[in-house]
Formats: C-alpha cells, structure tokens, sequence
C-alpha cells in the first residue's frame, strides 16, 4: 500500500491516479464530517466535493508536520463554516423556543445502546447555530472565544448555544436509547 | 451538571471518532474536472517558460552568430581607402599582369566570360568602360560593378564616399573591386543549430566476478527500458565539423528479482537504526528508509539484516505481500559535450559523433509495486553523484528543408566511472540508445 507520502508527491505532480486514490482513502470519513456539519445530504455533499477541492489546492501548503487526517479534516470544517457563514442569516437563531430540561441526572444514563450512526442522526436534527457550535466546541475543541470569532456572535450566545444544545442532545439521547431498549426487547 | 455536560460532550467525541459513511456516488466525477482546470494554468505557463527560454536562447544564439559573421567580414575588407586601393590594385595587376586602369575593364570581362553564361542578360560594359577610362572620368553608373555582377553583397567601408566611384586622380584603383569580389565567394552555411532529441536506451552491465553471490546478483537483475532527452546546440567549426552541448534528463531503471517486499512490519520494528534491511545489488547496496517494510530474499544472501528468517517470519505476523521485485530507478541531468564530423553531406547525410557526457544524480528511489502503484522501500546508498560517460555514435540526418533536418543517432555509451562509490559490486555499465528528433539551423 503506498504511502501517503507518496500519495501527496503524485498528486503535486498532478497525477490522477494518485488523486483519486487520496480521494478513495480519505472520503468516507471525511463525509461522515460533512454529515455531522450539515443538516441534509445535498450540504453535506457540497461540503465534501470543495473540502476536497481545497484539499487538493493546498497540498502544496501541507508541511508534513502532525496528522495528514487531521490537516484535511481541519479543511473540511473550515468549509462547512464558510457555507455556514455565508447563509447564517437565512437561519432561525433560535428554532425552539423553549428547551425542556432533561428528565432525569444524565450523569447516570446509560447510553450504550446508541451507535455512531443514531449519533449522527441526533446531531444533525439541532438548529444550525446549536449544531455549529456544539461540534466546534464537544467534538473539534475550540472554545467559545474562538467560536465566537468563527461564526461572529458574542461568546455569551456561544456558551447559550452550547447549553441550549447539550440539554436538547441530552433528551433526544434519552429518547433514542429508551426507543431502542423497547425495540430490542 | 458540569459532568452531565462533559458526558454528553464525550459520548458524541468519542462515539463519532472514526465513524465513516461513504459518500454518494459522483461526487468524485465533480471534483476531479475542478482540480484539473486549475492544474492546467500551471501546465500552460510550465511550457510557455520551457519555449520562452528556448526562444530566448535561440535569439541571442542567432544575433551572436550574426554579429561574428559581420565583424569577420569588416576584417576581411580593408579599413581605408588607401589600404583599399593597394589591395585591389595588386588584385588587378595579380590577375591581368597589365596597366591596372586598363586591366579593370578586361578582368571584368574576363570574369564575366567566367561566371556569367554567354546569354547571360546583364548588359556589357565593353566599349563605354575603355573610353571612359582613357578620358579618366568613369562613373559608377556607367560600369555595373562586378558586385553586382557576380552577385555578391557589398559591404561598406568606413570612410570611403557612397556609390562606387572611381577617381581619375588616382589614376590605377577602381573602388568598386576592393577585395572581396575577386575573392572566391564566400561559403554561406548555417552556423548553429538547435536540436531536440529523445532515445529509449537500454542498459547492459558487464559480467561481475565468479563469486556465488556475483552470479546470483547477475542472473536475477535485469535492466528497464530507460529514457534519455533533451536539448542541444550545435555550432558549426566547419563545413564538416560541428561541436555539440546541450541539457538532458535521463533515466535508468534496474529490476531486481527474488526479492520478496512485504508491508505493516512498522509495529514489529523495535530497533533504533536508520534502515533495518540492505540489498545487495550491481549498482550499489539498497538501503530500506520505510520503517514498514519487511525484505527477504526468496533464495540467497542479498537481503542482509538483523530480522532473518529464523528471527522473524513475516507470515506469521500477518504482514501484507507486497512485490517479489525491487525497482531501482536514477535519474541524471546530462550534460553532453561531443564533436560530430560529416561523412556524407547531402540530402540525407551521414555523421560521426563521439564525446563525452557529465551526469549529475538527480533522483534514486527504490520501489516494489502494488496494484500498479509504487510502494517506497528505500535508495541506493553511496551512489556517484557525477558520472562522466563516453559516447560515439553514427547519425543520420534527413534535410526536410534548408533549416529542418530529422536526426536519427544511434548511440553507444560507456560508464567511465562505476555507479557506487562504496563497498561492492562495482560495475561501469554501457548502453545502447537510439537518439531521434528534429533539428532547425540558423
């Protein structure tokens, strides 16, 4: 299996071969990303095809200093928040405007009936200003100084997003996982 | 709730680590004419600087050429009058042994019975130049110059009056025969010529000792078609001799058989050494510089390293195969510095070519190939950065035209130094390659 190295000369040298092969590699993980950012299949795809488009017209720029994955990954957020920003305004702040509290101390929830999958699905049913920020702050790291910046609200709204967004996760956990311990007997 | 909060942070990390979904069919078929246009810009403006430099080099090589040929002319033709008049005077008299006023008007018959054809229509001067020179005043408009006669352009002197006039004072010279028009004329040929050529050249290595090693290393490598081209300058000494430089970028591959390459040994690689296998080879030893790859030798002792057969068996751990053959591959700039000499100059000629090149190393990789793709094992360690060849040959050039030729050279050519500079086989290998292009003179 060639290494990714080597996959990164050929496809500075523009051969084709290796572009797709990066492509093949590195797609399903990247559009599990797309997903997790997105609330349909068609953004998600459109995140995924200028994430590698990018990816692609910046490989000269990668130093081959930490992850490859990661470096590639950090591009395709950095997509799906430019798409973000671009139709922010064309989105509700706030979706719901009341957020029960969560029944029970999640602290001792059991949530291991819950795949990656039903993840994915809980995730991308948030609000999109709840979504963003959740993923840039649980899943990503940044804080809400730095989200702040990224998306241009206040980092008061960014931690309100933020509660707003575990406490609405929270439920629809507990309900999935109640749904599946029903289904699964 | 600060840990409710945490907890449900990390039961999204950690249950979408890793998580893949394939993505719907076609969107590759979307990304890849996108990057492919903006490759494109880069290929464009790559060949336009390769054509802008050749441009550039051809126009200074022609001007260059064109100011030596003038400067060669204003040397041959005197600098003043003075010289001028005694120079085509002793012309004159060298040529008709009689009064040089009186031999001017006959040289230039003679020369016309000589050059010109009887029906020749240019008009005789014959009876207007005696009288005119015997009254001492002829003018240039009278007697058409043997210049103009022969055909020969006429270049001016500095200092001398316009027009081809001829001073009765003087008596003996006539201005317009200086020099060059009784000289022999010139031999007009293009001086240089650029020339773009390409040759597929095998490789051969001559036979190593008798050792078993030697033998085995011999039987189981084999050279790859490589490639050589480039382009040359070529400046004409003589009609017949030219001498030849020029930029080449060639390749050689070698095939190395029997050896088994497999993939994944990086976990099993405990060692703090900078390569865990070395190859024997006839061009120098293989070290590995890809921790992940495991070597071993199907029959024989040219794999040399700590994780031997009876240390470590790649099949059991699981390790994936990769290729039974190692590909070592070199790439040169040349240099090439030959004289060619014509046999035969005609419409299809023939030449001679011989010189010497000067290589330096520009690539060593060593590769195994999976699934038509290269699997980086390592290079060939204490490879001789720059090698100095020997080349003869024998060309054919077909004359398209006056200023394009098609070459056809075949080549032999002999390693003077040997590829490794350090311990082991060393081998001065020799091809054969048969160099075809096309060549403009000007």
């Amino acid at each position: 299996m060639p290494e990714i190295i080597n996959i990164i000369k050929g496809c500075l040298a523009g051969n084709r071969r290796d572009q797709e092969l990066l492509y093949r590699r590195h797609a399903a993980k990247l559009y599990a990303v797309c997903l997790q950012y997105s609330g349909n299949d068609e953004e998600a795809r459109d995140i995924l095809q200028e994430g590698f488009i990018k990816i692609f017209d910046n490989l000269i720029h990668y130093k081959n200093e930490g992850s490859f994955e990661g470096w590639m990954r950090r591009i395709v957020v950095n997509t799906a928040l430019e798409k973000f920003r671009n139709s922010h305004n064309l989105y509700r702040v706030d979706d719901i405007d009341h957020i029960p509290e969560p029944d029970a101390d999640p602290e001792n929830e059991d949530y291991s009936g819950l795949e990656a999958v039903d993840l994915l699905e809980i995730i991308r049913e948030l609000p999109p200003k709840y979504r963003m920020v959740f993923n840039l702050f649980a899943i990503e790291g940044y804080s809400h100084r730095e989200i702040s910046d990224m998306i241009n609200i206040s980092e008061g709204t960014s931690k309100s997003n933020l509660s707003r967004a575990r406490t609405i996760l929270q439920k629809k956990v507990k309900l999935y996982t109640g749904v599946k311990k029903v289904i699964n007997g | 709730m600060a840990n409710g909060d945490a907890n449900i942070d990390l039961l999204f990390r950690n249950g979408l680590k890793d998580f893949e979904v394939l993505p719907p069919v076609g969107v590759w078929a979307k990304i890849l004419p996108a990057i492919r246009k903006k490759q494109r810009p880069y290929v464009m403006l790559r060949a336009a600087a390769v054509a802008a430099v050749i441009i550039s080099v051809s126009v200074l090589a022609y001007k260059w050429s064109t100011e030596i040929n003038i400067s060669l002319q204003d040397q041959n033709i005197a600098v003043n009058d003075k010289s001028a008049n005694i120079q085509d005077t002793r012309s004159v008299q060298k040529i008709s042994g009689r009064r040089p006023a009186r031999s001017v008007a006959n040289s230039i018959k003679e020369v016309q019975a000589q050059m010109l054809p009887e029906e020749s229509p240019v008009p005789s001067p014959d009876n207007q130049t005696d009288q005119d020179m015997d009254h001492g005043s002829l003018e240039s408009g009278n007697l058409p110059s043997l210049e103009s006669i022969l055909g020969i352009r006429r270049a001016v002197i500095p200092g001398m009056t316009s027009g081809n006039q001829y001073s009765g004072t003087s008596g003996n010279s006539y201005s317009g025969l200086k020099g060059t028009p009784f000289d022999q004329p010139k031999d007009k040929y293009p001086k240089w010529s650029i020339s773009a050529l390409v040759s597929p050249t095998y490789y051969l290595k001559p036979e190593l000792d008798n050792s078993i090693i030697s033998k085995q290393i011999s039987s189981s490598e084999q050279s790859r078609i490589s490639y050589s081209g480039g382009v040359s300058f070529a400046y004409k000494i003589s009609r017949k001799l030219s001498i030849q430089s020029g930029l080449y970028y060639s390749t050689i591959g070698n095939e190395i058989n029997g050896i088994n390459s497999f993939s994944g040994f990086r976990s099993y690689d405990y060692t703090k050494g900078d390569h865990n296998f070395e190859v024997l080879t006839s061009n120098g030893l293989i070290y590995t510089n890809n921790s992940d790859v495991f070597l071993m030798d199907q029959a024989g002792d040219r794999v040399l390293t700590k994780y031997t057969n009876d240390v470590f068996d790649p099949a059991k751990a699981q390790l994936s195969y990769v290729d039974n053959t190692l590909y070592q591959n070199f790439s040169y700039l040349e240099m090439p510095v030959f004289l060619r000499y014509k046999l035969i100059d005609r419409t299809i000629g023939f030449n001679v070519i011989g010189g010497l090149s000067y290589n330096l190393l520009v690539n060593n990789t060593v590769n195994a190939h999976i699934s038509g793709n290269n699997f980086s094992v390592g290079k060939t360690a204490g490879l001789n950065p720059f090698m100095v060849t020997s080349s003869f040959g024998m060309g054919m050039e077909y004359n398209i035209s006056d200023k394009i030729s098609l070459n056809l050279e075949p080549t032999f050519r002999y390693y003077l130094n040997p590829f490794s500079m350090i311990q082991g086989p060393k081998t001065h290998p020799y091809s054969f390659g048969i160099f075809s292009g096309l060549s403009y003179k000007f």
